[in-house]
């Protein structure tokens, strides 16, 4: 350019190329400074006005909006955790408790960040040293942990649930020491039972989440939990302290305290007896029971056997299903990872593990269906009497089978013999399907439909439990038919609750009240105050008093004098039913029904004045023990079992007046050491007799031992003077002697028998406490246990 | 160079006749203006700066000193720059913009480099924006050949080629660095400065559609401007990655309300709000001041570039005028795409806040650039005294 500048003959063409453009400065400049007003009115004013525009729509129409989100950005809401309540029996004893735990969680965001910070002081804060750190505190595998701290994007990543203050302190300080980021604690509840598997489904349990997931922890839920508090606090992002912070607490409320009426004692032998029974009848399919106050429905125990642990509700406690496991898992450790076999064996292990933990956690007393057999036939009975279709002069006749119009198959009884002619009384005795299908046809379908309406057996009891089930009956026009009328009359083909059942039986012996039953009598604040109670509540009057009373006399006769004779306990006065049902709808692979039987019986005491009822249904008992399968020979000692255990604890005082003292059990004094005329009266005390050996002035010996329990009226031999044998008896074998036979072995072997069970001249002994053969010292007591093997219902 | 040294070429810039005292005082509100903003910005650098210079220094006032010590420097500076004869950057004006592109093709080489780019050079423990030279290089440059040339603005050759021809250098280089938002900037003050020194306009509007069709390719090519503009439009689709500083900052700009929260008690910039004290800290100034003193600055901007504007129109000559107006043009343009990115009127580009985002050497250029302007207008204060010692 410059060289052109110098160029002369190009100025002097410039001009010529454009004559008639000279350049005018003045106009130029003006030019300049338009165009620079035009600038400067665009740069300096119409710039700005949509920005101003848009701060005004930012900070005045969606201050609201941005400030909500901002103050949730700018939060940190720690929860402060309500502490659950409290499940008490009646006695104040704690059937479920919490206990403070920690969860460790990680902030992967945090981690991450901390990581990556390019102004990063602490070499430590890396994801790689707290996985391992971690690690090794909790025991979880680092790799793990990586893999969880690898999600950035995500801030709360649970590394373990549940640990001990132990173990949280060790995490502090290893966040501490290590000056780390991203490591939180956060407080978290245990529950713990403290009596185990007692009472499980009941109770139910609380899940990972520490919600409510079975029984009364599922139920009462929301009184139990009560409501976390929370503490919200400004926070700097990773947690910085803000100079400017302000912090606001929420009080937590914690969760109300529920008093059961379950008494722990009570559901200690319930549980007890049945063990014992499934053991003793080799029971297939579990048992339930359930003892209720007849005359206000308070739960006292409620019992179902094949059960779990609510401290590890995911274990399986089945054996048979345990076992059926570990064969499948011992498959899949020989099978190829790959295959199809493979899958479909994991398939089904995994729906076995489910199912078996659904059906551990099931409460079979409440959610269930059961075929309740005879003891039906206590509503048909009561029904009858209060419709007068038929009075305690009605007789009845059963050849052994009967036809009925309508109905195609005969009907035969369980005594294919027959009874013969019965009273209304012997019927029930007797426990005979004729005569109650007769009753059934004597009352009419829709009547006895009625009758189990009111009962309440087709509705839910609704007793506080999660899960209760409706019971499956014929509807009503289906009772109209022989066909189903006479079958249910003397109670097959219908299925209720247990719970139901037991309400419909107490309402039969309490005067006719239909009740609501209940576990919690009592809900109470943190502190202890009552803010809730239960307690008795009729639902409707079913049947007079006048007919309840006329069949607590016919159902005490059923003990005494009927089909359940092994349920009678000597002091008191027992009444009952019992029932043996074949189960309706269990197939066996082949698509045939099974031969499963419920044997059951409901036993209610005393019955002079009913107080307590108690139900237990055996599901299946094995045939392999030899023994009759029927509610009178397995069920009904397992209630006298139950009452003995549980009556006089629940103060139900035995009265001897009428008994046979030989029945029950007195303790032997010490009368060592006293004059024979002493000794006599101490023993007579205790209706003892006695005879002496030697001719000393006084007793020198005795047998048995002081302390020693022993049948009364017995016999006992005090020494005067001689010297007292200390040999050894063999203990007889007393298996199926009658009483007679029995209480002659004992005294030929220098023993001393108590009895227990039927005390009809046709049961023999079944059982006895020391096993024959056993060297005992003279004098011993042996109990045996005398069946009524002719109970066959 | 030697072009500048011919007589019938200087002719177009009137050399003052008298001594530069003569030539009066800077104008006062301009500078008035520039202090009070300068001010302002390091006290709110103070109140942004708290959290993350305590978190990663331990200090609080960690970046407050540092801006501090160079808002200092920074004025001082200016202050003796608006004393100088502005002639001197008129000689000087292609060596700058030369230096400029020297410095811009070092980057790529020895550059240094901050939140993943590459922008940034330390020489002599000096680290700064070679951009941000080349920026004043071609201010300069443009405003001598403009001049020089003002005759022959209505041309192709000298309205239009050599103004082409350099934005397009810088353009490549800028590209090198991937620095989007310098290259607008430095396009957007160059088309101003031609529209000023007289190119015709049919060359605007083939400006304008070539930078639609240049947009259009970078925009398909480049995926992180498309992310940009996504994360623009819906920064909720990316809450905690492309989308969270735009949400942080809205989150301070909307909880400012119309009074703010009070100086001092922003929350966002507990380390939420990512560069609260640099490019989004005018988010903070919503957020503390509210409404009205966002508006306050946005004024007291507006305010200083009219009264740039004013001095570049009653400025001695034509390179005065073009300077002047470049520079405050620069300005504007920067306030206006940083509060439009922070209030996410605009997409995100990496502009800074003049005077109030942190950083030393760009505070001094920036106060190095208003003294000039200062000294352009030392003239036009005293224009009449001037004329009269002429006469």
């Amino acid at each position: 350019m410059a060289k052109r500048a110098k160029n002369k003959p190009n100025i002097r063409i410039l001009p010529a190329r454009k004559p008639k453009k000279p350049y005018d400065r003045e106009r130029a400049n003006h030019g300049v400074l338009r165009r620079t007003t035009f600038i400067m009115i665009f740069c300096g004013v119409l710039l700005f006005i949509p920005l101003i525009g848009q701060l005004f729509k930012l900070m005045i129409l969606e201050h609201d909006k941005y400030e909500s989100q901002a103050i949730t950005n700018q939060t940190r809401s720690t929860s402060v955790s309500a502490s659950r309540g409290l499940i008490y029996d009646r006695n104040m004893n704690a059937l479920a408790a919490s206990t403070t735990v920690e969860n460790v969680f990680i902030d992967p965001l945090e981690i991450d960040r901390a990581e990556h910070d390019e102004n990063r002081t602490n070499e430590k804060q890396t994801a790689a040293f707290i996985a391992d750190g971690l690690g090794k505190i909790l025991d979880v595998d680092p790799g793990r942990i990586l893999e969880l701290a690898s999600d950035v994007k995500m801030r709360y990543k649970i590394v373990a649930r549940k640990q001990p203050r132990e173990v949280a302190e060790q995490v502090r300080a290893f966040i501490n020491e290590n000056n780390l980021t991203g490591i939180h604690l956060e407080n978290d509840a245990q529950r713990y039972y403290p009596f185990g598997t007692m009472a499980a489904q009941v109770i139910g349990f609380t899940n990972a989440e520490g919600r409510g997931s079975e029984g009364l922890e599922a139920y009462y839920d929301d009184t139990l939990e009560g409501t976390a508090g929370a503490v919200i606090t400004t926070k700097g992002n990773y947690e910085t302290q803000m100079l400017y912070s302000y912090e606001k607490y929420y009080e937590a409320t914690n969760g109300n305290s529920l008093v059961l009426t379950i008494d722990s004692t009570v559901q200690f032998y319930l549980e007890k007896n049945l063990k014992a029974a499934i053991e003793k009848y080799d029971v297939q399919h579990g048992a339930f029971a359930i003892m209720m106050d007849v005359n206000t429905g308070a739960i006292l125990g409620m019992a179902t056997e094949g059960g779990y642990d609510p401290n590890n509700y995911l274990e399986i406690m089945d054996p048979t299903v345990l076992e059926e496991l570990e064969k499948l898992s011992d498959q899949m450790d020989h099978t190829n990872k790959e295959s199809t076999e493979y899958k479909e064996l994991a398939d089904a292990y995994n729906q076995q593990v489910a199912a078996a933990r659904l059906s551990q956690w099931r409460n079979r007393c409440v959610s269930d269906g059961y075929e309740p057999g005879s003891t039906f036939k206590t509503i048909t009975l009561a029904a009858a009497l209060e419709e007068g279709a038929v009075d305690l002069n009605n007789t009845f006749y059963c050849s052994g089978a009967k036809d009925y119009p309508d109905r195609d198959d005969t009907l035969h009884c369980w005594n294919a013999d027959g009874h013969g002619t019965e009273s209304t009384a012997q019927a029930l005795q007797n426990s005979c399907n004729i005569a109650f299908a007769d009753m059934g046809i004597m009352l009419g379908g829709e009547k006895l439909y009625d009758y189990i309406d009111a009962f309440g057996l087709m509705s839910k009891t609704g007793i506080d439990m999660s899960g209760e089930g409706w019971g499956v009956f014929h509807t009503k026009d289906a009772m109209k038919v022989n066909a189903q009328l006479t079958t249910v009359a003397f109670g097959q083909s219908i299925k209720p609750t247990p719970i139901a059942m037991v309400r419909a039986i107490a309402a039969v012996v309490n005067g006719g009240y239909v009740l609501r039953p209940y576990v919690v009598s009592e809900i109470l604040d943190e502190n202890g105050n009552v803010i809730q109670k239960n307690g008795k509540k009729v639902i409707r009057q079913a049947i007079s008093e006048d007919t309840s009373r006329t069949m607590c006399e016919l159902i005490e006769s059923v003990v005494t004098d009927g089909t359940a004779s092994n349920a009678s306990l000597p002091g008191y006065r027992i009444g009952g039913k019992t029932g043996t049902s074949e189960k309706l709808d269990v197939y066996d692979e082949d698509g045939k029904q099974t031969e499963d039987k419920i044997v059951s019986f409901v036993g209610i005491a005393p019955m002079d004045k009913p107080q307590y009822i108690v139900l237990v249904a055996l599901d299946t008992p094995s045939t392999s023990t030899g023994m009759y399968i029927s509610g009178g020979v397995m069920a009904a000692p397992v209630v006298r079992d139950i009452f003995s255990d549980t009556l006089l604890y629940l103060g139900v005082q035995p009265d001897y007046t009428d008994v046979d003292m030989s029945t029950v059990n007195v303790e032997m004094p010490d009368v060592r050491g006293y004059t024979l005329a002493d000794a006599e009266q101490m023993l007579g005390a205790q209706s003892l007799t006695y005879i002496t050996v030697g001719d000393g002035a006084e007793v020198t010996g005795q047998i048995p031992m002081a302390g020693n329990m022993l049948p009364g009226n017995s016999q006992v031999i005090l020494y005067m003077g001689q010297e007292v044998p200390t040999d050894k008896v063999t203990v007889p074998d007393f298996s199926n002697m009658t009483r007679a036979q029995a209480n002659a072995a004992a005294v030929n072997s220098g023993l001393y028998l108590q009895t227990k069970g039927s005390t009809l001249s046709r049961a023999v002994v079944s059982g006895q406490d020391y096993e024959p053969g056993t060297e005992v010292p003279r004098g011993t007591t042996i109990t045996a246990e005398f069946t009524d093997h002719t109970a066959q219902d | 160079m030697a072009l500048f040294r011919k007589k019938q070429n200087t002719e177009a810039i009137q050399q003052p006749q008298v001594k530069l005292d003569d030539t009066g005082i800077l104008d006062m509100p301009f500078l008035i203006l520039v202090v009070l903003l300068v001010a302002i910005g390091v006290v709110m650098i103070f109140s942004a700066s708290y959290a993350r210079a305590y978190f990663n220094t331990g200090n609080s006032a960690h970046y407050f000193v540092r801006q501090a010590i160079f808002a200092v420097a920074g004025v001082a500076i200016m202050i003796v720059v608006g004393r100088l004869n502005y002639f001197i950057w008129y000689r000087t004006a292609t060596l700058i913009l030369l230096a400029a592109i020297l410095l811009l093709v070092l980057v790529p080489l020895i550059g240094v480099e901050h939140n993943g780019a590459k922008r940034w050079l330390r020489l002599f423990g000096i680290e700064f924006q070679p951009s941000e030279v080349a920026k004043l290089g071609m201010i300069l440059t443009f405003g001598a050949m403009m001049s020089v040339w003002q005759d022959k603005m209505s041309t192709f050759q000298y309205g239009v080629l050599p103004y082409a021809a350099i934005l397009v250098l810088i353009a490549s280089l800028l590209a090198l660095e991937r620095h989007l938002s310098a290259t607008l900037i430095i396009f957007l003050i160059g088309a101003v400065m031609m529209f000023l020194g007289g190119t015709q306009k049919r060359w605007f509007v083939i400006g304008i559609i070539a930078l639609a069709v240049f947009l259009a390719i970078y925009l398909a090519i480049q995926g992180y401007a498309s992310q940009r503009v996504t994360a623009w439009l819906n920064p909720e689709s990316d809450p905690s990655d492309s989308g969270y500083q735009i949400i942080q900052s809205r989150y301070a700009i909307g909880s400012g309300g119309f009074l703010g929260l009070g100086f001092g008690k922003s929350r966002q910039k507990y380390l939420y709000l990512p560069e609260e004290h640099n490019d989004y800290i005018f988010a903070i100034v919503c957020e503390e001041l509210g409404f009205v003193g966002a508006v306050g600055v946005i004024l007291l901007f507006v305010l200083l570039i009219l009264r740039g504007y004013w001095i570049a129109i009653h400025a001695r000559d034509r390179f005065g005028t073009l300077v002047a107006a470049g520079l405050i043009t620069k300005l504007a343009i920067q306030v206006f795409f940083n509060i439009g990115v922070v209030s996410n009127f605009l997409p995100a580009t990496g502009i800074s806040l003049p005077f109030f985002s942190y950083g030393g050497t760009a505070l001094l250029l920036q106060l190095f650039e208003m003294g000039i302007i200062l000294s352009i207008s030392r003239w036009c204060i005293n224009k009449e005294a001037w004329r009269k010692k002429k006469a």
